[in-house]
C-alpha cells in the first residue's frame, strides 16, 4: 500500500516504512539503543532525500526513547542534575550541527561527512565495545570475577575546576567535561541524525564515572531531548521533516521496540554488548566502503534550494 | 473525476473512425470538436481550447489549427497518490479564417510537457587520498523538473534540426543558464546532468509517444511519476508538416497536493515552529502509549 509523504514529496509502501521501522525499534528494544544511526541510512539508501531522513529520523528517535526514559524516571534512574547540564549543552551543539549540516549541504558535502562521520564514530565506538565485551565474556566463562569500576576512582577528569555536586551519581566533578560531552553529542547527532545513546552511554561510564543505576535512565533522557530540539531546528530551518514518514516509523519502531525489550531478557549483558558492537562496526564498515569504493556514477546531482540537498 | 469516462468514449467513437477518415463521426458529444467549424468549446470534456497562447508558426500563413484536450486540468496528490498518467486528445483541422476546407499531405505531431522549473546542480566525485568525495560542481538554473517529449515519428526526419534547436524542443536546450564560465566544462556538465535526469525519468524523449487515431486525429499519453514535482506544468503541441511548424498550441495542467498532504505540506513552510512543535509531541505520544500499552 503506497503512501504518498507530503514533505519528501514521494510515495512509499506504507508496510515498507512501518517494517524497516519495527525492525529498528526491535534492536534499540534490544540494545537500549534509540536507532538513529541505523535508519537514516535505511532511509537514505530507500530513496527518501537525505535531508529528510536525518530530520524525519528525529521523530522516531524521540518515540523509541520515550517510554524507556519514562519508566526509568518512575524508578528513579534518571539524575535530572546531571541530565540538565547534558541538555542545555546538548541543544547549543544542536544549533552548531544543524547550522553545519545546513552549510554542508549548499558546499555538496554533507554525504561525504556523514559518511565519514559514520566511519569514525561508529568504528572507533564499535571497536572499543566489541574489545570490552569479548574481554569480560572470556572472563566470566573462565570464571573470574568481572572487577567492577568503583564510582570514586578518580581519573585525570575529576581535576578540573568548577566542580559540582551530582548527588544522585554520587559525583562530585566538574562541569566542564559534562558540559562537552553533552554539547559534543548534540553536534553529532544533529549532524547526522542520530540520538547518539551509543556515545552517551560510554561516554558516561568511562569518563565520568556516572554509575549504572542512573547511566541509562539519563542518557535516554538526553536523547529525548536533543532529539526533539533538533526536530525543532530542522522544521524551523530546512523545513524538511516529514511527520507522515516520521509517524510510520515511530508506530512500527514503538511495537518492535516493545518484542526487542523482551528478547533481550534471554542474552547476557555482555552477549547484548558484544552483538550491539558487531553491529555498529558494520554500518561502519558499510560508510567506510562507501569512501573508498569507487561509486557506481561519479556523478550526482541535487536540488538547490530550502531543505534539499 | 467524472470527465474520465467521456474521454474514454471520445477515444473509443475515435477509434472506431475509419483510419484515414478526414472527419471522425460526431456519434458522441466529445468529439464534435473536431467537427466543430468555429471555436466552441464542448463543455462536456471540459475541453478549454485555450486560444493558442502563441499564434500560428510565423513561417508559412497557417491553414491548420490545433485543438486539444487534457484528461485532466487539476492532477491531485492524496496520500494514495503513485504517480498518474494523463491522456492528451488533439485534432488539426483547416483554420476556417485561412478560408482552407481540409487538410492534405502529412502531418507529425510533437508534444512537450514541461514541469516547475528548478535550479539544480551537478556534482562530479573524484578519488583524493583513496577517498571518493565531490570535488567539482556546476549549477544550473531554470531546469525543468519533468520534461517529457513526444512525437509521432523521428525527430531528426521529421523537423528541420535547425528548427528543433531554435525552437528548444529537446531537453538539453534547457541545461544552458549556468554560473560556470568555461564552455567545455559546462558542455560536460550539462550532459551528464541530462543523462541523470534521464535515468531519474525526469527528461524523456519517446519518437512513438505520440499515435494518430485518425489522419488529424492524435491521442498522447503523459505518465508522472510518484517523486513528481508539484506546481504549475505545461503540455505544448507543435503540428509539423514538410519539416516545418505549421501550428502550435499550449495547454496547461497544475499538480497540487490535496486534503491532509496540502495541509502538512503547508504547515511545514508557513508555520515551521508549530509544525515542528506538533512533531515533538505526536513523537512523545506515540512513545509514551507504546510505552503504556504494552507496559511489562
Amino acid at each position: 500500500m503506497q503512501i504518498y509523504l507530503p514533505i519528501a514529496e514521494l510515495s512509499m509502501n506504507l508496510f515498507y516504512l512501518a517494517g524497516i521501522g519495527a525492525a529498528v525499534g526491535f534492536l534499540s528494544g534490544l540494545f537500549g539503543v534509540g536507532g538513529g544511526f541505523l535508519l537514516t541510512p535505511l532511509l537514505i539508501f530507500s530513496g527518501v532525500p537525505a535531508p529528510v531522513a536525518v530530520a524525519s529520523v528525529t521523530g522516531q528517535v524521540v518515540a523509541a526513547s520515550t517510554s524507556g526514559a519514562l519508566s526509568y524516571f518512575r524508578r528513579g534512574g534518571i539524575d535530572l542534575h546531571l541530565a540538565l547540564y547534558l541538555i542545555l549543552s546538548g541543544v547549543l551543539g544542536a544549533f552548531g550541527g544543524v547550522a553545519t549540516f545546513s552549510a554542508l549541504q549548499k558546499l555538496g558535502q554533507i554525504d561525504l561527512v556523514i559518511s565519514f562521520g559514520f566511519l569514525i564514530l561508529l568504528g572507533f565506538v564499535g571497536t572499543l565495545m566489541l574489545v570490552e565485551s569479548v574481554r569480560s565474556l572470556l572472563k566470566s566463562r573462565s570464571g573470574m570475577v568481572v572487577r567492577e569500576r568503583m564510582p570514586h576512582q578518580h581519573n585525570w577528569v575529576h581535576g578540573l575546576p568548577f566542580r559540582t555536586r551530582f548527588k544522585k551519581s554520587k559525583l562530585y566533578i566538574s562541569v566542564l567535561p559534562v558540559i562537552a560531552i553533552g554539547g559534543v553529542i548534540g553536534f553529532l547527532g544533529s549532524l547526522l541524525g542520530i540520538g547518539g545513546g551509543f556515545v552517551l552511554v560510554p561516554a558516561l561510564v568511562y569518563i565520568l564515572r556516572v554509575p549504572g543505576s542512573v547511566v541509562i535512565g539519563t542518557s535516554l533522557l538526553q536523547v529525548v531531548a536533543i532529539m526533539a530540539a533538533t526536530l525543532m531546528l530542522h522544521a524551523w530551518q530546512s523545513q524538511s521533516v516529514d511527520i507522515l514518514l516520521a509517524f510510520c516509523l515511530m508506530v512500527g519502531g514503538v511495537i518492535g521496540a516493545q518484542f526487542g525489550a523482551s528478547a533481550g531478557k534471554y542474552l547476557r549483558g555482555e552477549q547484548l554488548r558484544a552483538l550491539l558492537a558487531l553491529l555498529v562496526l558494520a554500518v561502519a564498515i558499510r560508510f567506510g566502503l562507501s569512501l573508498v569504493l569507487t561509486p557506481a556514477d561519479i556523478f550526482s546531482m541535487a536540488v538547490l534550494g530550502p531543505g534539499r540537498g | 473525476m467524472a470527465m474520465r469516462p467521456l474521454i474514454v468514449l471520445a477515444l473509443m467513437a475515435a477509434l472506431a473512425a475509419p483510419a484515414l477518415g478526414q472527419e471522425i463521426v460526431p456519434e458522441v458529444a466529445a468529439p464534435a470538436e473536431a467537427a466543430a467549424p468555429a471555436e466552441t468549446p464542448s463543455a462536456t470534456l471540459e475541453a478549454v481550447p485555450l486560444a493558442p497562447v502563441e499564434p500560428d508558426g510565423a513561417a508559412q500563413p497557417g491553414q491548420e489549427r490545433l485543438t486539444a484536450a487534457l484528461s485532466t486540468r487539476t492532477v491531485s496528490i492524496s496520500s494514495s497518490f503513485d504517480g498518474e498518467t494523463l491522456t492528451l486528445f488533439g485534432v488539426a483541422e483547416a483554420d476556417p479564417n485561412s478560408g482552407a476546407t481540409h487538410l492534405e499531405g502529412t502531418y507529425n505531431v510533437v508534444v512537450v510537457v514541461v514541469g516547475p522549473l528548478q535550479s539544480r546542480v551537478a556534482r562530479l566525485a573524484t578519488r583524493n587520498l583513496g577517498v571518493w568525495m565531490n570535488t567539482e560542481q556546476v549549477s544550473f538554473s531554470q531546469v525543468p523538473s519533468f520534461y517529457h517529449v513526444q512525437s509521432s515519428g523521428r525527430l531528426a526526419t521529421i523537423i528541420d534540426p535547425e528548427l528543433l534547436a531554435a525552437e528548444a524542443i529537446l531537453p538539453s536546450a534547457h541545461l544552458q543558464q549556468t554560473d560556470e564560465a568555461d564552455p567545455e566544462q559546462r558542455a560536460r556538465f550539462a550532459a551528464e546532468l541530462e543523462r541523470l535526469m534521464t535515468e531519474e525519468g525526469r527528461f524523456a524523449v519517446n519518437e512513438q509517444g505520440v499515435s494518430f487515431l485518425s489522419s488529424t486525429a492524435y491521442t498522447a499519453r503523459v505518465s508522472l511519476p510518484h517523486d513528481i514535482v508539484t506546481g504549475p506544468f505545461l503540455a505544448r503541441t507543435y503540428l509539423v508538416k514538410d519539416r516545418q511548424i505549421v501550428a502550435r498550441r499550449t495547454d496547461s495542467f497544475i499538480v497540487r497536493k490535496v486534503g491532509f498532504e496540502r495541509f502538512l505540506g503547508n504547515a511545514a513552510t508557513q508555520y515551521p515552529f508549530l509544525y515542528g512543535l506538533v512533531g515533538v509531541l505526536l513523537a512523545v505520544g506515540t512513545g509514551w502509549l507504546g510505552g503504556v500499552v504494552f507496559r511489562r
